[in-house]
């Protein structure tokens, strides 16, 4: 089964996503902030991560450098309330594949993890 | 409490709100507000930092607050838990994280602080010198009242010479 790892501090979010991704038939493991992503990466290399950039602990962009450190191949799409300009092109450059601007729709996240994965 | 941060907020509770009940909200009218702000069952806080600076409260019912989040997660809250309590901060954080992108268009540069949540009514808010600019929307769940109460930061001021140029630091 495909696995995706879904990175968020809200539990709300978390739990929203992972109901929307299990649905479309994807195992999903859930992460609180970017340290607990790193480390739950290590263990167990998901095909594709959606993560905030917002989190206490390490935020997702520190963490988006720190997974593709790990594994130069990771799949990861950043999702945020802030659509800056400079956010989304420092994420870009940091290696995510796409951005996910919050509210984020049930359709937008399957898409969003489809793409990465084709 | 400058008008030109009306309308991102305005905007923002807009898009946020249709994407996630599935309908518009209506807006009564905005006004300002000096006195101190008495809390609703649920009041969500969102720190603004940068070039302009502040709080934002987004105040409502809990029944309106668990309507909200039934609405989003498609499965019914009758109690305001720790899940729904992290919904209506999202909720929150959302508004002011599209409203902060908007007012950065508009030259003021700012992120935004995690949300908090006071949960109980009649709990006092001052914001002390700073007035607040009151967004009343009715929403397909009941009232939600968006108090935006910021200020911007030196940097960014335009000088009282009224050259137009602003401080660099």
């Amino acid at each position: 089964m495909v696995k995706v790892m879904v990175v968020d501090d809200a539990a709300f979010m978390r739990l929203r996503a992972a109901k929307t991704l299990e649905e479309q038939g994807y195992e999903v493991l859930q992460a609180e902030n970017g340290a607990q992503a790193v480390q739950i990466y290590h263990q167990h290399r998901p095909d594709a991560v959606l993560m905030d950039i917002t989190m206490p602990e390490m935020d997702g962009l520190a963490a988006l450098k720190e997974i593709r450190r790990l594994d130069p191949a990771a799949r990861v799409a950043m999702c945020t309330a802030m659509g800056q300009q400079a956010i989304v092109m420092e994420a870009l450059k940091s290696g995510a594949r796409d951005f996910v601007l919050k509210p984020f729709q049930p359709d937008r996240v399957v898409a969003a993890v489809n793409k990465m994965l084709s | 409490m400058r008008a030109e941060f009306i309308n991102p907020f305005v905007q923002a509770a807009n898009a946020v709100l249709q994407g996630e009940l599935g309908e518009a909200p209506s807006r009564g009218e905005v006004r300002l507000q000096s006195s101190a702000y008495t809390t609703n069952d649920v009041t969500a806080l969102v720190g603004v930092t940068g070039q302009v600076n502040g709080v934002v409260l987004f105040g409502m019912s809990q029944k309106t607050a668990c309507c909200m989040v039934s609405r989003i997660l498609g499965q019914e809250f009758k109690e305001f838990d720790a899940l729904a309590q992290s919904g209506i901060g999202e909720i929150g954080n959302v508004i002011t994280g599209r409203a902060a992108v908007l007012l950065a268009e508009a030259g003021f540069v700012s992120t935004i602080a995690p949300p908090a949540l006071i949960v109980g009514r009649g709990t006092m808010i001052t914001t002390l010198d700073l007035q607040r600019l009151v967004i009343p929307l009715e929403t397909v769940c009941g009232a939600v009242e968006i108090q935006v109460a910021l200020k911007v930061a030196l940097a960014a001021r335009v000088p009282a010479n009224g050259t137009g140029v602003a401080l660099a630091r």
